[in-house]
């Protein structure tokens, strides 16, 4: 069974003077240990569709299954809560906690979670051996570079041993050297313990390494392609 | 990672701001305080100068004196019942006093006074007058002394500045060199030369006691004597001359001007009442309003008689009273306004702090933080920083208005003299610390506590995917 089902979704933007509908009919289903690209220009619809399946926004029609679980049942805390436990997010930005380390970056969900000290500690510190980040441990954010921030991102996302991890243009803030690193380390992770990845990209490069690209246009799918 | 820490980096991360709001904290809780002190101080002093010097906290009159302050509304005095009321454990000390107008004069000045015919002994215990009694005078034949004596003359301009000044001891005088210190020697010369003789009064006496405005007034010394005239008991005249034995300086001025204390019996004879006394004029240990209340009561439980009234200085000082209650009002007014604008101060950076860090409000939500564990370090924040101010203001108040409390600001020169005639003891007083300190902490608190309300909102209504934009 997949790991995430969508469902004749729309998504039509109506906070605006004018309408835009940014996803028209999209149907997908994603199994557990998919490494899939979302491509397509720029407004396509890219950003929607993550932060649909990534249960932040709530669809115009249509719905969304994770597990057993139909999202848009889901409201509030309980919502919040889903994500917390069952979704890791890796932002373009990299969003990092600026006042924590990188240690404590990966140590916050965890401790959302509920972990106890010592083995959210274990496991942080293993996940950032992991991503190639083991001697940052207690840098600050502000002293790591954007490649490096960004595998910190890869590396909380992972802490909360989340479904699915879902990745908005990951790689749109790096030169070459760092996108090349980063899906690296993303692939290790999907190929030797089965992380499904989920994100989108306007990147060649990027398209080229992945193993399912689905190509939207105007918020439709135009094309869905296993390599 | 706790709350605690990450609140106290975060304040850490924008340290100009939060130094910005500590220090705004800080001087309106340092201000608050002060200002409060020397408002409940003034009032202390108020009551400390008209009620515990002179008025009494509880009186016992005949229940026509209230409204009728006449011979006529005289009772009998009473030993038993002046006892009585003195084993009351709350009572400090009674005394029975009589009261009368009249004129005063000398040669062809004349003036209103206040003639109080009070029992020495108990009134030593009540309002202890003989403490205010002057020994030394800044007189012209002391300057002139001074002027010829070439080791005093350079104090000469200092002590011309005070020409006729009185004091009731060497401290006081030594006050006036506060400026510029003289030595012992010095000092211990001039209370030689400017030292005045005059004593208190005893029950049998049968002289005065001045205060020492009316003295100046009358241009009257120890050894003169003043002539009084007024209205008897039942339409009689009373007339005498008296011999002063000695002047007091009161330190509430409006006493000061028109007070003659006489010995009781010897009153009861200038008026013609025989044995009858205005009043019982009755100082408390613990002047709270309540103890006020429930020793009033004991008292009236001991008298009897159905003529007797007792009052409260409250019920019978209606314009003190008044005086206190509008003052504190527009205290509390300027209080109010002073925490409008640190409420401002405090909200600007609340709004300030939310919106630099709402996309760092969705990202956290985003990852699944809960919202009220965001408005709980959030507010963390508020409170560290409402803390840090608040415990700066106290640490700096706080000892401020301790000393001042024991050592009181004395005003001089032009400021001091108009204190004095709107009748006032030219004293800057502060209130030790008491309740009203820990209070204004605690409006502070509640002040960020409303202002805290903004993020608390905005983290409620928070839609994730926008705040992710930003
Ligand atoms: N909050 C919004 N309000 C209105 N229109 C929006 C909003 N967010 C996105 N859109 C529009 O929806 C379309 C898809 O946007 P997006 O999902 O961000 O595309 P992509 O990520 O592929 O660039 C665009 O036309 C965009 O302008
Ligand atoms: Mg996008």
């Amino acid at each position: 069974m997949a790991i995430i089902e969508v469902v004749s979704l729309d998504k039509i933007y109506n906070d605006s003077a004018v309408e835009v509908t940014a996803l028209k009919n999209i149907n997908l289903s994603i199994s557990s240990g998919e490494f899939t690209a979302i491509v397509g220009p720029s407004g396509s619809g890219k950003t929607t569709l993550l932060n649909l399946i990534g249960g932040l926004d709530y669809p115009t029609s249509g719905k969304i299954r994770v597990g057993d679980v139909w999202l848009n049942e889901l409201k509030g805390f309980r919502l919040i809560d889903f994500r917390l436990h069952n979704i890791g997010f890796v932002f373009q930005s990299y969003n990092l906690i600026p006042v924590l380390t990188a240690l404590e970056n990966v140590e916050l969900i965890m401790q959302l979670q509920g972990v106890s000290a010592k083995e959210r500690r274990k496991r942080a510190t293993e996940l950032l051996h992991r991503v190639g980040l083991g001697d940052r441990c207690d840098s600050r954010p502000s002293k790591l570079s954007g490649g490096q921030q960004q595998r910190v991102a890869v590396a909380r996302a992972l802490a909360s041993k989340p479904k699915y991890i879902l990745a908005d243009e990951p790689t749109a803030n790096l030169d070459g050297k760092s996108t090349e690193t980063l899906l690296n380390v993303m692939e290790e992770l999907n190929r030797d313990e089965g992380v499904t990845f989920i994100f989108s990209t306007h990147d060649q490069r990027v398209i080229n390494r992945a193993r399912r690209v689905v190509l939207l246009e105007d918020g439709y799918i135009n094309s869905d392609t296993f390599n | 990672m706790s709350y605690l820490k990450m609140a106290q980096r975060n304040l850490w991360r924008n340290k100009r701001r939060t130094v910005i709001t500590v220090s705004s904290i800080f001087f309106a809780t340092l201000f608050a305080v002060v200002m409060r002190s020397f408002q409940l101080g003034s009032y202390s002093l108020m009551i400390r100068n008209s009620i515990e010097q002179y008025y009494g906290f509880i009186r016992i009159q005949h229940s026509g004196y209230t409204q009728d302050p006449v011979l006529e509304n005289t009772f009998e005095s009473n030993r038993e019942l002046l006892d009585k009321i003195q084993n009351i454990s709350n009572v400090k000390a009674v005394t029975p006093r009589l009261e009368t107008f009249s004129l005063a004069s000398s040669g062809n000045i004349s003036k209103g006074v206040l003639v109080l015919g009070i029992d020495p002994e108990t009134e030593t215990r009540f309002s202890n007058p003989e403490n205010f009694l002057i020994r030394f005078k800044l007189t012209p034949k002391v300057i002139e002394s001074l002027s010829r004596d070439s080791f005093l003359y350079p104090l000469l301009e200092v002590i011309s500045k005070h020409r006729d000044a009185v004091f009731a001891d060497k401290f006081e005088l030594r006050e006036i060199f506060a400026d510029d210190p003289i030595s012992h020697s010095k000092l211990r010369k001039i209370l030689e030369l400017s030292e005045v003789e005059g004593r208190f009064l005893s029950s049998n006496d049968r002289g005065v006691v001045l205060s020492s405005r009316l003295a100046r007034f009358l241009k009257l010394e120890v050894g003169d004597s003043v002539i009084l005239m007024g209205q008897g008991y039942q339409g009689a005249s009373a007339v005498g001359v008296y011999p002063i034995v000695g002047i007091v300086k009161i330190p509430n001025p409006e006493l000061d001007n028109r007070v003659v204390y006489m010995p009781l019996n010897l009153a009861q004879e200038f008026t013609n009442v025989l044995n009858r006394i205005s009043y019982f004029a009755i100082n408390l240990n613990n002047t709270s309003d309540n103890q006020l209340r429930i020793t009033a009561d004991s008292i009236k439980a001991i008298v009897t008689e159905s003529y007797l009234d007792v009052k409260t200085w409250q019920e019978l000082n209606r314009v003190l009273v008044q005086q206190i209650e509008s003052d504190n009002q527009s205290g509390n007014a300027f209080l109010f306004l002073l925490y409008l604008v640190v409420f401002f101060g405090i909200l600007g950076t609340v709004i300030m702090m939310v919106h630099e860090r709402i996309h760092e409000f969705g990202v956290l939500i985003s990852l699944g933080m809960q919202k009220h564990k965001l408005i709980f370090s959030l507010f963390l924040e508020l409170v560290l920083m409402a803390l840090m101010g608040i415990g700066f203001g106290f640490l700096v108040g706080i000892p401020i208005i301790q000393y001042y409390s024991f050592y009181p600001i004395r005003l001089s020169g032009d400021l001091a003299n108009m204190m004095t005639e709107m009748g006032f003891e030219p004293l800057l007083p502060m209130a030790p610390v008491s309740g009203f300190v820990w209070g204004q902490g605690i409006v502070t608190l509640i002040m960020v506590m409303i202002a805290s309300l903004y993020p608390i909102r905005k983290i409620i209504k928070l839609q994730v995917v926008s705040a992710l934009k930003r």
